[in-house]
């Protein structure tokens, strides 16, 4: 019998295109994690983050940062908060667990679950705005604000990372196409 | 259509489904009583068919995937109010 070896590769193959005005490129050094506080809990959570690292549980649609800017958190759900960090290790629910040591926590780890695409560069909003149903107006969609919202009829998470940029995660098995939808509405607007 | 989510802020209509009348939230308990099937009858298949206010659920799929009990006319298709149906069942003395 052969012997597989299992190659690990990232949903878009570490894509990358320069447009004018515009960079479209996959983000591959970033894990995510979700952390959901049970009932009750979300307090005794945040204070044990907040010891541990600076964190503390965002507001609805935006984002926290731990006092070293390596965490940032995200809170698309009342009872729960999403960890995307920096981190290219197998063990990122572990790696996290005992970075924000808060033990009646749950982490899931969803870093391989999802396809993230950064969209940057000054025209980034004109190329959003084609296939994003959220207000991107940058004094609306602040940096650090988060949003799970659809577009292309594909379920999409929408994080503005920087002034001028903005991070895309679908699911793994739709990053193709939204690839393919971020690249036509460029060919549309440019 | 804009639907003006309480947690999230205005989103498009196509971010949800909808369901059907807000009284499918009073599903009823009384199962093994005498009087289940009529009670069962009446909440799967009797409905008002109002010309105004009208209270439903829908479904924030492809956003927090939250339940609301959107408050809208029927005749002008405004939408007057949005609750949590969370925060509905709640006021109602359920425990979740």
């Amino acid at each position: 019998m052969s012997d597989y070896t299992m190659v690990k590769e990232s949903p878009l193959g570490g894509a990358e295109h320069e447009f004018d005005g515009v960079t479209v490129s996959e983000v591959v050094d970033q894990s995510l994690v979700m952390i959901a506080m049970p009932n009750g809990e979300a307090e005794n959570i945040e204070a044990a983050m907040n010891k541990a690292c600076g964190l503390s549980v965002p507001a609805m649609g935006q984002s926290t940062q731990s006092s070293d800017g390596s965490v940032t958190l995200w809170r698309l759900q009342k009872n729960q908060v999403m960890a995307y960090y920096a981190y290219e290790g197998d063990d990122a629910e572990a790696n996290i667990a005992e970075r924000i040591d808060a033990p009646s926590a749950y982490y899931t780890d969803q870093s391989d679950t999802w396809a993230m695409i950064r969209v940057s560069g000054e025209r980034s909003r004109d190329i959003l705005e084609r296939i994003c149903p959220i207000d991107l107006d940058p004094n609306v969609f602040t940096l650090g604000s988060v949003s799970r919202t659809i577009m292309e009829h594909i379920g999409t998470v929408i994080y503005r990372d920087g002034d001028d940029s903005y991070v895309l995660l679908t699911m793994r098995s739709f990053g193709r196409s939204m690839l393919h939808a971020i690249e036509v509405s460029v060919e549309n607007v440019l | 259509m804009i639907i003006n989510h309480p947690l999230l802020g205005p989103r498009d209509s196509e971010e949800f489904v909808y369901l059907g009348s807000a009284d499918l939230i009073n599903r009823p308990t009384n199962w093994e009583s005498e009087e289940a099937a009529e009670d069962f009858y009446q909440y799967l298949y009797i409905r008002e068919n109002i010309a105004g206010d009208n209270r439903e659920l829908w479904y924030h799929e492809q956003g927090d995937q939250s339940w609301l009990v959107v408050t809208r006319c029927t005749l002008t298709h405004e939408i007057k109010s949005v609750e949590l149906a969370q925060d509905v069942s709640r006021a109602q003395g359920r425990s979740k």
